[in-house]
C-alpha cells in the first residue's frame, strides 16, 4: 500500500505557487484516487484558485475554497478563512494546499488542523529566479531559511511568455545550488507543457520536469 | 555604504505593485509614508520588506490625510519623498495634494484607481482620473501620468521623482488595479546606467545656515490677504506651469497618420486600443490610436496634429467620460465628433472595442 | 429534530451563518450586542452602522436599519443621525484601524463633545480586511505585513489605549470600559451598561472588546485563545475605566 500524498505549496509572492499546485493536483488524479487541492492564500485576494474553482471540480478535483459568489466587499473585508480549510486534512486520498505568502511564510499552516496526525505533510518551497528576491543563490538560501520548516525546493523559473530553455536550466542551477546549502532536494523542475519537446524527463542536472499547464492566467479575481 | 538595490539591467517577473517599489529603491527615494489601501498594498509590503536593507524609510501613517501630508513634510525637508493611495484613499490625499499645488512641493504619488464612487471595489477602474488630474480645491496645477504597463511604471516611477524636483510640481503615476496585480517580465535598471541622473533634492526647509545671518529664513505660507495677492500668486504659478508643460507632455500614436476613426485612450486600455487597431486594419478599416500619456498637462498640439484627416473620435475608457471631458477642452476647436465608449469600473478587451466600432458601420 | 444553535432573536437568520472567518471575533461581539439589544428591547429604535474593514461584514448581520459607511466614518455618520431623530439609539461598529487610526480624530471629537452614541470597538491587533497590516494596536515586536521585522516601538509607538484615552477625554457621566471575548458575561454586561447610558440620555459610551484574527495571527485554536487571554492582556487592561454616577432616586 503507498502512502496518500499531501504536499502544501509555499512561496514568495508571484512565485507561482498556485500554478505549481494545480498542476499537482491535477496530476494525481491520473492515479485514480481522489485528490482535494485547498486554496490558503489569505493575503493575495486577486490571483487566486477561486474563479477556477468549477472549472477544476469539473475535472474531478475536490476543491476547498470560495466561491466569488460567496463572498463580500473582497480585498476590502478580509481574505476569510473557510471552515473546511482548518480541517482539509480530513480528506480522503491525496491533498494539496495551496499557500499565500506572507511575512508569516509557512506558519499560514497553523490554520491547518490535525497536522500532528499527518507526517506524511511535505512543504515544499516554489523558486522562481524571475523574482528579484529569490534572484540568486543568497536570496534564495534567506528567503527559505525564513520560511520555517522546508521538505524541498521545486524550480519553477520563468519569465511568462518570454521565457525560453536557457532561463529554465539557470534556474535549476542556481535553485540545486542552494538545496545544495540548505540540505533540501529539488523535488522538480516545472516547464510550459509547450517547451516540452525541447526537455526529456529532467533538466540537465537531473531535477525531474513537471509539465505545467496554465491555467491562472485566466483567474484574475 | 549600502548596496545599490538595483544593479546593472535585468529582467525580472513582478507584479506592478512591486516594479513601483523597486523603481522607487533604484531612483533613490529616501522614505515612503503610507496607509494600507487595496490594490496598492504591495507597494507598502516590498518597501517595508526592502526599504531597511538599503538604508530607507518607512512611515505607516493613522490616514491618507497624514500620509500625504507627511509626505509634503518629507519633501520639504528635502528627502525624496512619496507615498502610494487608490479610491477613498486617493480622496482624501486630495487635501495635502492642493496644498503642495500651492507651495511648489514636489511630491510624487503612485495611484493605484479602483472601483468608485466611495468604497466602491478594490479590483479596476480608471474612474480617478478627473480627481487625480484636478482634485482639491485649486486649477489642477499637477503632472499625471498615465501608465500602461510594468515596464512603464518602472520607467514613469523612476520619472516622476525628476520631473517633480525639476519643476517644483506634484506629480502622480496614474496605475490602476490590473496594473497593480498582474505579473509580467519587467527590465529593472540602475538609472545611471541608462544615462538617468537623478535630479538632486533640496532642502526647502532645514537649509544649511544660521537663519536671519547666513541665509534668509524660510516663511512659506499658503493663506492670502486680499484677491489682488493671491491673483498674483495663482498667476505665477500658472504661467510657470504652461511654460513647463511643452517639456513634460508626453504621448503614443498608432497608425493616425491617414486614419478615419481614431480611438483614444490611456493607461491599461492602450492596450486594448493597440490590439484592437491593428484588428480593425486586418479588415480594411482606416483606424488608428492615439494614447495620452500625460493626461495633465494634455499633450493637446500633438493630438490635435494626429487628428488632422480624423472624421470621428472614439473615446474608450473605464469610466464614465472622465477623459473624455479632458479631450472635448482640450481639442474643442478641432470640430471631429466625439463618440465614448465608457465602461466605469470595468476591464475593456480589443473585442469589445473592435464590436463596438463595428456596429457603427 | 434539527438542533437550532440559540442565537439573538434581532440577528437575521436569512444572513447566518456569518460571513467571519472561523475562530474570528466578531461573532461573538455581535452575539453578545445582538442579545443586549434583546433584553433592553430597543430592536426598532436602533440604528447601526459598520465601518471598513472585517466589521463591514455585519452590515446585514441584525434585524435593525443599518448603514455601512466609509473607513473610520462611522462615528461621525451615526453622531449626525443621533443629532437629528435623538430617539434612535445609534451603536456605531468598527475595528481598532477604523477607531484610533484613521478615525481616531471621530472618535476625540465625539467623546469630548459627549455625545449620546453607543461605539462598539473591535481590537484584533491588525489590518485583518487588507491582508493583515500593522494597527495602532499591534504588539510591540509582533510581524504584519507593514512591520515585517516586528513592531519597532521605538519607531511606530506603542499600542494604543483607546478605552483609557476616551476615560481621559469625556465627561464624568460618559461609559468606558475595554471587555474581552474571552469573557462574554462581563463583555455583556458592559456593552449593556454603555446601551443604557445611551437610553438615558446621560452621556457618551465606548466599548472596546478585546477580539480574535486566527486568520491573520496563523494560530490555532489554542494559540488563539493564548494570544487572546495573555498576549493581548498584558497590553490592554479589561475592565470599566468610567462609571456614569448612580442616578439618585426621585
Amino acid at each position: 500500500m503507498t502512502t496518500r500524498i499531501i504536499e502544501a505549496y509555499i512561496g514568495e509572492y508571484a512565485s507561482g505557487k498556485s500554478e505549481v499546485a494545480i498542476n499537482r493536483a491535477l496530476d494525481l488524479l491520473q492515479k485514480g484516487s481522489p485528490v482535494t487541492l485547498v486554496d490558503l492564500d489569505i493575503v493575495e485576494p486577486f490571483y487566486t484558485i477561486r474563479p477556477l474553482k468549477k472549472e477544476l471540480e469539473e475535472k474531478g478535483l475536490q476543491v476547498i475554497g470560495w466561491e466569488t459568489s460567496e463572498t463580500k466587499g473582497l480585498g476590502e473585508a478580509g481574505n476569510l478563512l473557510k471552515p473546511g480549510m482548518k480541517w482539509a486534512l480530513r480528506q480522503k486520498g491525496d491533498i494539496v494546499l495551496d499557500i499565500g505568502y506572507g511575512v508569516e511564510g509557512a506558519k499560514t499552516l497553523n490554520l491547518v488542523e490535525e497536522k500532528e496526525n499527518h507526517p506524511e505533510l511535505k512543504i515544499y518551497a516554489v523558486i522562481n529566479i524571475g523574482r528579484p528576491i529569490t534572484s540568486d543563490k543568497e536570496g534564495i538560501i534567506n528567503y527559505v531559511q525564513g520560511l520555517g520548516p522546508v521538505h524541498g525546493l521545486i524550480n519553477n523559473s520563468h519569465l511568462g511568455d518570454e521565457t525560453d530553455v536557457a532561463f529554465i536550466e539557470e534556474g535549476a542551477q542556481i535553485v540545486s545550488e542552494a538545496a545544495n546549502v540548505l540540505g533540501l532536494k529539488v523535488i522538480a523542475t516545472t516547464i510550459d507543457y509547450r517547451l516540452q519537446d525541447k526537455f526529456g524527463t529532467q533538466d540537465s542536472l537531473g531535477n525531474p520536469i513537471r509539465l505545467l499547464y496554465r491555467y491562472m492566467d485566466r483567474s484574475f479575481w | 555604504m549600502t548596496d545599490k538595490p538595483v544593479k546593472g539591467v535585468k529582467r525580472f517577473f513582478v507584479t506592478g505593485n512591486e516594479v513601483v517599489a523597486w523603481a522607487a529603491l533604484a531612483a533613490e527615494a529616501d522614505i515612503m509614508y503610507g496607509y494600507p489601501i487595496t490594490p496598492q498594498n504591495e507597494i507598502m509590503h516590498y518597501w517595508t520588506r526592502l526599504a531597511p536593507k538599503y538604508g530607507r524609510k518607512f512611515l505607516q501613517t493613522e490616514d491618507e490625510i497624514s500620509a500625504g501630508f507627511t509626505t509634503c513634510g518629507g519633501v520639504l525637508s528635502g528627502a525624496r519623498a512619496f507615498t502610494a493611495t487608490a479610491g477613498p484613499g486617493n480622496t482624501l490625499m486630495q487635501e495635502a495634494m492642493s496644498m503642495a499645488e500651492m507651495m511648489s512641493i514636489p511630491t510624487v504619488v503612485a495611484v493605484m484607481q479602483r472601483g468608485g464612487p466611495s468604497t466602491a471595489t478594490v479590483i479596476y477602474s480608471q474612474q480617478e482620473v478627473t480627481m487625480t488630474c484636478f482634485g482639491g480645491n485649486g486649477e489642477g496645477l499637477r503632472i499625471v501620468y498615465s501608465t500602461g504597463s510594468h515596464q512603464e511604471l518602472y520607467d514613469y516611477t523612476i520619472k516622476a521623482f525628476n520631473t517633480a524636483w525639476k519643476y517644483r510640481i506634484p506629480t502622480f503615476i496614474l496605475g490602476d488595479g490590473y496594473q497593480a496585480k498582474m505579473r509580467e517580465p519587467v527590465i529593472m535598471y540602475d538609472p545611471a546606467e541608462k544615462g538617468i541622473n537623478m535630479v538632486p533634492t533640496e532642502k526647502i526647509l532645514g537649509a544649511p545656515g544660521m537663519p536671519g545671518v547666513d541665509r534668509d529664513p524660510q516663511h512659506l505660507q499658503n493663506t492670502y490677504n486680499t484677491e489682488e495677492e493671491l491673483y498674483e500668486v495663482v498667476n505665477q504659478l500658472v504661467e510657470r506651469y504652461w511654460k513647463a508643460a511643452p517639456e513634460i507632455v508626453e504621448h503614443e500614436e498608432f497608425q493616425c497618420q491617414d486614419a478615419e476613426t481614431i480611438i483614444v485612450a490611456h493607461g491599461v486600455v492602450t492596450r486594448a486600443a493597440q490590439a484592437a487597431v491593428d484588428e480593425l486594419r486586418a479588415q480594411g478599416k482606416k483606424v488608428g490610436h492615439f494614447r495620452p500619456i500625460t493626461l495633465r498637462p494634455f499633450p493637446k498640439e500633438a493630438m490635435k496634429k494626429a487628428i488632422q484627416n480624423a472624421k470621428e473620435i472614439i473615446v474608450v475608457e473605464s469610466a464614465q467620460g472622465q477623459l473624455d471631458k479632458i479631450v472635448k477642452s482640450e481639442i474643442y476647436e478641432a470640430k471631429v465628433p466625439i463618440t465614448g465608449y465608457f465602461r466605469p469600473g470595468m476591464g475593456i478587451t480589443a473585442e469589445e472595442i473592435v464590436e463596438f466600432i463595428n456596429q457603427r458601420g | 429534530m434539527a438542533l437550532v444553535p440559540n442565537m439573538p432573536q434581532v440577528w437575521r437568520q436569512e444572513t447566518k451563518p456569518h460571513k467571519f472567518c472561523p475562530g474570528c471575533g466578531h461573532g461573538l461581539v455581535l452575539k453578545t450586542l445582538g442579545e443586549c439589544i434583546d433584553e433592553l428591547g430597543i430592536q426598532d429604535r436602533v440604528i447601526f452602522g459598520c465601518d471598513i474593514g472585517c466589521s463591514l461584514l455585519s452590515y446585514d448581520f441584525f434585524n435593525v436599519d443599518t448603514v455601512q459607511t466609509h473607513h473610520g466614518r462611522t462615528t461621525p455618520v451615526l453622531t449626525g443621525i443621533k443629532r437629528a431623530r435623538p430617539d434612535r439609539i445609534c451603536i456605531a461598529y468598527m475595528g481598532d484601524g477604523g477607531g484610533y487610526a484613521i478615525g481616531s480624530q471621530h472618535l476625540v471629537n465625539a467623546a469630548s463633545r459627549n455625545e449620546k452614541i453607543t461605539v462598539l470597538l473591535a481590537n484584533n491587533c491588525n489590518y485583518g480586511m487588507t491582508g493583515g497590516q500593522m494597527a495602532p494596536t499591534t504588539l510591540p515586536g509582533m510581524k504584519t505585513e507593514t512591520s515585517p521585522y516586528g513592531r519597532d516601538v521605538e519607531q511606530t509607538g506603542n499600542p494604543t489605549q483607546g478605552p483609557e484615552m476616551v476615560a481621559a477625554i469625556t465627561p464624568e457621566n460618559a461609559y468606558v470600559a475595554r471587555g474581552t471575548i474571552a469573557n462574554l458575561r462581563q463583555l455583556k454586561r458592559m456593552i449593556k451598561k454603555a446601551l443604557e447610558t445611551q437610553i438615558n440620555g446621560v452621556g457618551f459610551s465606548f466599548v472596546e472588546a478585546l477580539s480574535a484574527c486566527p486568520t491573520n495571527w496563523r494560530t490555532n485554536a489554542k494559540d488563539t485563545w493564548h494570544f487572546v487571554e495573555k498576549e493581548m492582556t498584558q497590553y490592554f487592561k479589561v475592565g470599566e475605566k468610567k462609571v456614569p454616577p448612580e442616578k439618585e432616586e426621585q
